[in-house]
């Protein structure tokens, strides 16, 4: 996610002179090829058209975007079926990345204050646990979330279940969706959905907030508990300041992250509340096999993502320059 | 007190990221073949199911390995060259290189492994594991990218100078200063990717067209008939994998730095 942040940063050292024009020449094309003609054959291929039980043709038809916009029948019939799939994308993946920010801040921050050593341990931790596959990590959250494990029996072994139903809190729940008559249950539902993928980024949000809290200055805050601010003043007039943009860049490059998010969605998202990403996999794999139609819903997913990005490296560089 | 709430804040989260890990470990300890927590007469017989017994976990450990360390590879050798140009000449081109070969990586995977699916179906190799091995060689070639950079851009101008005024070219000094300075970086960046790749499952999903699955591809396939131990398994071997190797990278290489900390504070 930083490289291009990272590459685009100003040489330290001015370097020797190279000179291999065919040898860029060889590199632009390989990075053609393998990097953006995939994204260019999506775009053109979201013109296109299905063919009735065969597959599909070229051509130059905005059917499958006006399909995405306001359903095939349009304007007979308007239906907002594949919006609706964009917005559950978009709600899933805000609220999980904000969540996921506002947790791993303060961890970071502490994180940084830590021994060059301790610091090398957690580092390891949490990478191992940012590269660990989703398939796996939805797989631990749906052990800990299913009805007939985890949580749910760990509620009605306690006592709790029983508790909830005496204090009336369980009627709460079960208006949020998150009690059958009998127990608790978190699946499928959107708390599981939006805790599964806050987990997911959480370590991506480490990652990304760990530069900027650890170039922070201790003398800064130093100077300031000196003058005789205290650990919230502080906090709110010095700290926050200096790492607002990071933090907004980190929140927008989640939330990207997140918008592409498929196993959580499909394990645990109620199926009337499904993602563009999973529409995608299932015009393009699944039972429906229009792969024109799938390529758009990816252009859309695309041009979201892209944006959100451009945003966020906007950001990253007026943090830059200040 | 203060710096006790922060220890036990810093504890409680590294229990709730452990958690999962620790369901799932737990699980796989399993003796029969439902998941269940806390496992029921606990033996190792699901290790040997996954390491030597069932042929379909087996051939997909195989697969996953072949294309993790075969992408990782193909990662670095890619990014090096990108990686010079950029440091060497910090050109329009190069940058515009460095960024694009970035994309893959910053984009929805699910959308890139939509358009390689296509683009491999035009070449008719879809389904072929080099293709996995291409795929996720440029899907990851931005984390190498990012690691050789950053050893590129501490090299010590004074070594360059030292080597030009005693006449060594290009092609020497690249060989025994740069080379063996940006060594450590090189092989992080190889680890990253062979981690990532080790662990990513949707772009794999669409350019394997099911003609091969790899361990993470398997787990998803098996998705719907629920959980064994024997997945469980599977997730063990991962998170060690990953442990041992960024503990490597941490004990062989400055972690802290190569995640953008200050260097001049220790």
């Amino acid at each position: 996610m930083t490289a291009v942040d990272n590459a685009k940063a100003p040489l330290a050292t001015p370097a020797p002179r190279a000179r291999w024009p065919l040898g860029s020449l060889a590199m632009a094309l390989v990075v053609g090829f393998l990097c953006v003609t995939p994204f260019i054959l999506v775009i053109v291929i979201s013109f296109g058209q299905k063919i009735e039980g065969a597959g599909w043709e070229w051509a130059f038809t905005f059917a499958n975007y006006q399909r995405f916009f306001v359903g095939a029948l349009w304007p007979d019939e308007v239906t907002f079926l594949h919006l609706q799939r964009l917005y559950y994308a978009l709600y899933y993946a805000v609220i999980a990345s904000v969540l996921a920010v506002l947790t791993a801040f303060p961890f970071t921050y502490l994180l940084t204050r830590l021994s060059r050593r301790a610091q090398s341990i957690w580092l390891v931790f949490i990478l191992a646990s940012l590269s660990l596959s989703e398939v796996f990590i939805v797989m631990g959250w749906d052990v800990l979330l299913s009805n007939r494990s985890g949580l749910p029996m760990l509620f009605e072994v306690s006592g709790a279940t029983d508790w909830l139903k005496r204090t009336g809190w369980f009627e709460v729940l079960r208006e949020w969706g998150l009690a059958n008559p009998r127990n608790v249950k978190f699946k499928t539902s959107e708390f599981a959905t939006i805790l599964t993928m806050s987990y997911l980024v959480w370590p991506y949000a480490v990652i990304l907030l760990y530069p900027a809290l650890s170039r922070l200055d201790p003398s800064l805050t130093e100077a300031a508990r000196t003058m005789g601010a205290g650990p919230a003043r502080v906090m709110t007039s010095v700290i926050l300041p200096t790492v607002k943009l990071p933090l907004i860049g980190a929140t927008l490059l989640l939330f990207v992250f997140l918008l592409g998010s498929y196993v959580t969605v499909v394990v645990f998202a109620e199926p009337a509340k499904q993602t563009t990403a999973v529409a995608v996999y299932e015009s393009v794999r699944g039972s429906t096999l229009d792969a024109p139609f799938g390529a758009a819903q990816a252009v859309i997913l695309l041009v979201t993502a892209a944006g959100f990005l451009a945003i966020a490296q906007w950001l990253t560089k007026r943090s830059e320059a200040r | 007190m203060r710096r006790t709430m922060g220890h036990i804040f810093m504890a409680l989260s590294g229990l709730v990221l452990a958690l999962p890990i620790i369901i799932v470990a737990g699980a796989s300890l399993n003796g029969g073949r439902t998941m269940l927590f806390p496992p029921e007469d606990p033996n190792f017989a699901r290790f040997v199911e996954f390491f030597v017994t069932e042929t379909i976990w087996v051939r997909a450990l195989q697969n996953s390995l072949i294309v993790a360390f075969g992408a990782a590879t193909l990662a670095v050798l890619l990014a090096w060259p990108l990686a010079y140009l950029l440091w060497a000449r910090g050109s329009k081109l190069s940058k515009l290189l460095a960024g694009l070969g970035s994309l893959p990586f910053a984009l929805p995977p699910i959308v890139f492994g939509v358009g390689l699916g296509f683009m491999w179906a035009f070449t008719g190799n879809l389904g072929a594991l080099w293709v996995g091995i291409v795929s996720h060689a440029a899907l990851f070639m931005a984390l190498p990218l990012v690691t050789i950079s950053i050893g590129l851009q501490s090299i010590d101008r004074a070594h360059l100078d030292a080597a030009a005024t005693m006449g060594a070219t290009e092609a020497v000094t690249f060989r025994t200063v740069i080379l063996p300075q940006t060594l450590p970086y090189s092989i992080s960046g190889f680890f990253f990717a062979l981690v990532l790749s080790f662990n990513e499952f949707i772009v794999m999903f669409f350019v394997s067209a099911s003609a091969y699955a790899t361990v993470t591809l398997q787990i998803f396939n098996s998705l719907r008939n629920g959980y064994t131990p024997t997945m469980a398994v599977a997730a063990v071997l991962f998170i060690t994998v990953s442990i041992a190797v960024f503990s490597a990278v941490a004990r062989w290489g400055d972690l802290p730095r190569l995640m953008g900390a200050d260097q001049s504070r220790n």
